[in-house]
């Protein structure tokens, strides 16, 4: 089972992790969901896609303009509110590597933790815990919060994430937060280049085989964009391309910009894994 | 007590879907079958007919047997070219014969063209020579996909 905060799932189900960036300035959106209200849609319209999570965040993860905790939790614990008293049965992640807007959000309903940053702030494990939140325990090579990568090696990029994300998810636990709420995230192109994010896609099996569920943001990113030479806008079909490989490993979780695709691709090829019954099967057995 | 249902092999567990597209035709195929008690004997005229029999019989809790048994359960159905969709074309004379064997049916007798059975891929050898009476109970009667499926008790 995984238990993301209030709400269960069974082991064999997928999950559609909707991004809802509080932000002027993120990478896809350009700020198209800065206001409250226009941020706020985006949860009706992603609910209404069959998400089962959305993932609140406030500041974008490219550097820019510095947000401290005061700015972040104005922008995210609030709306956090918000939503929870909207859809009690979603799941509500907040995207943050502090300790305390995780508190404050946790506090005003959230259920997950997605630190996208791996644990640069060691006290967000005790948040979740306080809060029986899970948490998400990302890869990112060490690189400070809102840094490129810049000239970064591995001896074995998937090695890296797999101990990295592991030893995060042995803290957590450790911490009280509990084993089927905590989840691992290789984190493409956080402390990565292309070259590292392709094989990251390519191995993600081997993480998979760690036992701890995994979930992969794969949307739209630079690799995608670099690998195929389309900017941003122009990426959907990589971005497909890398979650149909990552579900056919058996990643759990798909932080995405959009569901509905995503959802035909993990289902497609969950059924191709034989780990899902198509919807509706006739032809050839009437 | 003998049943009727057709091979359709949606009916088989492994084979199920997300949605039952034969969820009528399930629920009237159980529902017959657990009127034959615990002793089943199947007379299919194909393997793949015997397979889904053997996984209704178990569904209801009853054992397959090959003598002595509390009921018959035959397996067979009309023809598979009734329409353009059907899994065998478009045959003109589908609806003809499967109004013939309808007659049949509800008479308890039965008695279709082996050959022109055959040529519109219907599947009759095990209705061949039956003789159950005029008391027949029709759960279902329809060709949802092309193919003429009937569910008919006789006591």
């Amino acid at each position: 089972m995984l238990k993301l905060g209030r709400h269960s799932f069974a082991d064999d189900a997928t999950l559609m992790m909707a991004i809802v960036n509080r932000t002027p300035d993120s990478f896809f959106d350009k700020g198209a969901t800065w206001a409250e209200d226009a941020a706020f849609a985006r949860v009706a319209e992603v609910v209404a896609q069959g998400a089962e999570i959305v993932d609140i965040g406030g500041i974008k993860a490219a550097p820019g303009v510095e947000i401290g905790p005061a700015e972040e939790k104005a922008r995210v614990v609030d709306f956090v509110a918000r939503v929870r008293e909207t859809y009690p049965g979603l799941v509500i992640s907040v995207d943050t590597w502090r300790a305390e807007v995780g508190d404050a959000a946790c506090a005003a309903g959230a259920d997950v933790l997605n630190d996208a940053w791996g644990g640069a702030d060691p006290e967000l494990v005790d948040v979740a815990a306080a809060h029986s939140a899970a948490i998400i325990c990302t890869h990112t090579g060490g690189v400070t919060p809102r840094t490129r990568p810049y000239r970064i090696e591995y001896d074995d990029v998937v090695a890296a994430a797999i101990h990295d994300t592991v030893a995060y998810a042995e803290r957590a636990l450790a911490a009280g937060v509990a084993r089927e709420s905590i989840v691992i995230d290789p984190a493409h192109d956080f402390g990565k280049n292309t070259f590292h994010s392709l094989e990251i896609t390519r191995r993600i099996g081997e993480m998979v085989a760690t036992g701890w569920p995994v979930l992969v943001s794969l949307s739209n990113k630079d690799f995608v964009g670099e690998t195929l030479d389309k900017p941003v806008g122009e990426r959907l079909t990589g971005t497909l391309a890398a979650t149909a490989v990552c579900a056919l490993a058996g990643a759990r979780i798909y932080r995405v910009h959009q569901v509905v695709e995503t959802r035909e691709t993990v289902d497609m090829v969950w059924s191709i894994a034989g780990r899902r019954p198509p919807r509706r099967a006739i032809r050839g057995l009437q | 007590m003998i049943a009727l249902v057709p091979g359709v092999r949606a009916l088989l567990p492994g084979h199920a879907s997300l949605e039952d597209p034969v969820a009528e035709l399930r629920a009237a195929c159980l529902a017959a079958v657990g009127r034959l008690g615990s002793r089943v004997r199947i007379v299919a005229s194909d393997a793949g007919g015997a397979e889904v029999a053997v996984s209704l019989v178990a569904a209801v809790g009853a054992v397959v047997v090959e003598a002595d048994e509390t009921g018959v359960l035959l397996v067979g159905n009309g023809s598979a070219m009734r329409t353009e969709k059907a899994p065998g074309f478009l045959d003109e004379r589908a609806a003809a014969f499967d109004e013939g064997l309808r007659v049949g049916l509800l008479a308890g007798r039965p008695t279709p063209d082996p050959a022109l059975a055959a040529e519109l891929w219907a599947d009759v050898a095990p209705l061949i020579g039956l003789d159950a009476g005029s008391a027949a109970d029709v759960l279902y009667d329809d060709a949802p996909f092309g193919v003429q499926y009937w569910v008919i008790t006789w006591p």
